[in-house]
């Protein structure tokens, strides 16, 4: 019997963590245990596609991580002195039945791996490294290659991430209290960025360059499952649904950007957006409203309009105001300025630009130049837009920005 | 992100540090390199051969045609380049600042804006 190799992919992702806490539990030593379930894994996507699954795949792979790990300590020791002291042999016997609160053991250690990834004395780079392999299953070989770093440079990442937990003394008590929450948004953060990177570039080969914001959709679908009852993390959850909806509108087939005004709202995913919307519906009354359900609230108010001459400004306005409330940031205050625009006219969201321009930062920054060409087009000051647009376009960070708003530039200069 | 790291110099420069120095300047050197490979931080350093070694290139009827020079107008040219991958720019501008010979020269950073796909 043979297995789609994509459904073993598919099935390894999501015993992965299960695998590592497993063993995480009964031995200690994170990092050694990881690697231990980094091949046990490789072994399954060697084996199990030709010589089919076998009858328990977590057991499998616990039983195989731990001889693994076996070996791992037997031979650090044989290297090491020999007075110290042999800390694992579980008999893989033993780890083969489910203990009796399995379920809810299984959801706190879960949580406590994912936080552990997510570390605050790790860089975020490391911390979206390390969740990507421990969480997510993925190789480092694949999360190199969805950096576009070599393998080698990742392998270093993730090493250090992992004795920088080690250090730090990883166990599975979870925070409480405030901590709880602090720790909570960084991984909620991490998940940020690993669909940020993945919305930002195009799609690759899902095999050999997994898709990063699928993949992180993943995973907040799982923590939403575990913590079903946080609204920021279906909030989250949401926004990245809401967005991902727009994706088959985003891009032509040349690989450039169309701006939401210019999307093909026809070719939106109307399952996505339905699953977002009813996941901030649900979440919005039922506590305390953070930035990613305003966020998510946001881009369902986008996703709902059937143009953007129907969108509902003035409730996007509204939405504006709650996040800059909830999370002060100056892109906030940016995008806001935007939507005022919209309600109240160009020169009301010109005059807000203005103001975040004492920030000098913020002043040469590509995002706030471009959105001041939008408004002053607006205002019909095409002159000064052309200009900031080509000034955007020098200081835009990616190649695609940088194309379209350089387009803009040309559009509004003057022919001849 | 990513970013470039250029350092500059020219034969006279390096031919004024006295040779016992160099020695420990390489270590210094490989220290750095070091550190920021172990962190994962620094994807390669590369030293570039004398500005007489370089070479212009030009294809002519589809052949390689070869000629001396770049002919360099600046006093300085690149001497060595180093690749960074890093979580921010503040944090390239940190990484830049240790270098071992920061202190005396400055080191040019330079985002990488696009980068080919390897899977192409």
């Amino acid at each position: 019997m043979t297995t789609n190799r994509g459904d073993v992919e598919g099935l390894l992702r999501v015993l992965a963590p299960q695998v590592l806490t497993a063993l995480v539990r009964r031995n200690g030593q994170f990092h050694l245990c990881e690697d231990a379930t980094q091949e046990a894994l490789l072994a399954a996507a060697q084996q199990w596609p030709s010589g089919g699954l076998p009858d328990n795949p977590r057991g499998w792979l616990i039983t195989v991580a731990s001889r693994r790990l076996t070996d791992q300590v037997r031979s650090e020791q044989s290297r090491r002195a020999r007075e110290e002291q042999a800390a694992v042999a579980t008999p893989p016997s033993e780890l083969l039945g489910p203990p009796a609160d399995a379920e809810h053991a299984e959801r706190d250690d879960s949580l406590a791996l994912l936080f552990g990834c997510c570390h605050p004395d790790l860089s975020s780079p490391s911390q979206i490294a390390l969740t990507l392999r421990a969480v997510g299953g993925l190789s480092t070989a694949q999360i190199a290659a969805a950096f576009g770093v070599p393998e080698a440079t990742m392998a270093q990442r993730i090493s250090r991430a992992k004795q920088t937990i080690a250090g730090a003394g990883f166990d599975f008590s979870l925070p409480s209290g405030a901590e709880r929450t602090e720790r909570l948004r960084a991984v909620l953060h991490v998940l940020y960025l690993v669909f940020n990177e993945g919305y930002t570039a195009s799609e690759g080969d899902t095999l050999t360059v997994p898709a990063l914001s699928q993949e992180a959709i993943r995973l907040t679908r799982w923590l939403h499952r575990l913590l079903p009852d946080d609204g920021e993390v279906a909030g989250l959850l949401a926004l990245m649904l809401l967005t991902d909806a727009r994706r088959p509108a985003r891009t032509r087939p040349d690989g450039s950007l169309v701006p939401l005004a210019e999307q093909d709202r026809s070719r939106w995913d109307q399952a996505k957006i339905a699953e977002g919307v009813a996941l901030v519906t649900r979440a919005l009354p039922s506590g305390e409203v953070g930035p990613y359900q305003l966020q998510a609230a946001i881009a369902a108010v986008h996703d709902e309009a059937t143009t953007m001459a129907d969108t509902d400004w003035p409730q996007i306005l509204g939405l504006y105001d709650l996040l800059e409330l909830a999370a002060p940031n100056p892109f906030t205050a940016l995008n806001r300025a935007v939507a005022v625009a919209m309600v109240r006219g160009p020169a009301a969201g010109l005059e807000i630009i203005a103001a975040l321009e004492a920030d000098k930062r913020m002043a040469r920054h590509h995002r706030l130049i471009a959105a001041r060409a939008y408004l002053r087009e607006l205002a019909g000051d095409t002159a000064a837009a052309a200009a900031d647009y080509l000034d955007a376009a020098r200081r835009a960070t990616s190649l695609p920005e940088r194309r379209y708003l350089a387009l803009q530039a040309s559009r509004l200069a003057p022919s001849g | 992100m990513k970013y470039l790291m250029l350092i500059y110099g020219n034969q006279e420069k390096w031919a004024s540090v006295p040779a016992d120095q160099w020695p420990e300047a390489i270590a210094r050197q490989d220290a750095f390199n070091r550190k920021y490979r172990e962190t994962g931080e620094l994807i390669g350093a590369y030293g570039l051969a004398d500005e007489i070694q370089a070479r212009l290139i030009r294809r002519e009827n589809g052949l390689p045609a070869v000629t001396d020079g770049p002919y360099l107008e600046t006093k300085e040219y690149i001497a060595s380049f180093y690749l960074l991958d890093c979580e921010s720019e503040e944090r390239a501008h940190q990484i830049a600042a240790d270098m071992p010979f920061a202190d005396v020269d400055p080191v040019e950073i330079w985002p990488i804006l696009h980068e080919a796909k390897p899977d192409l």
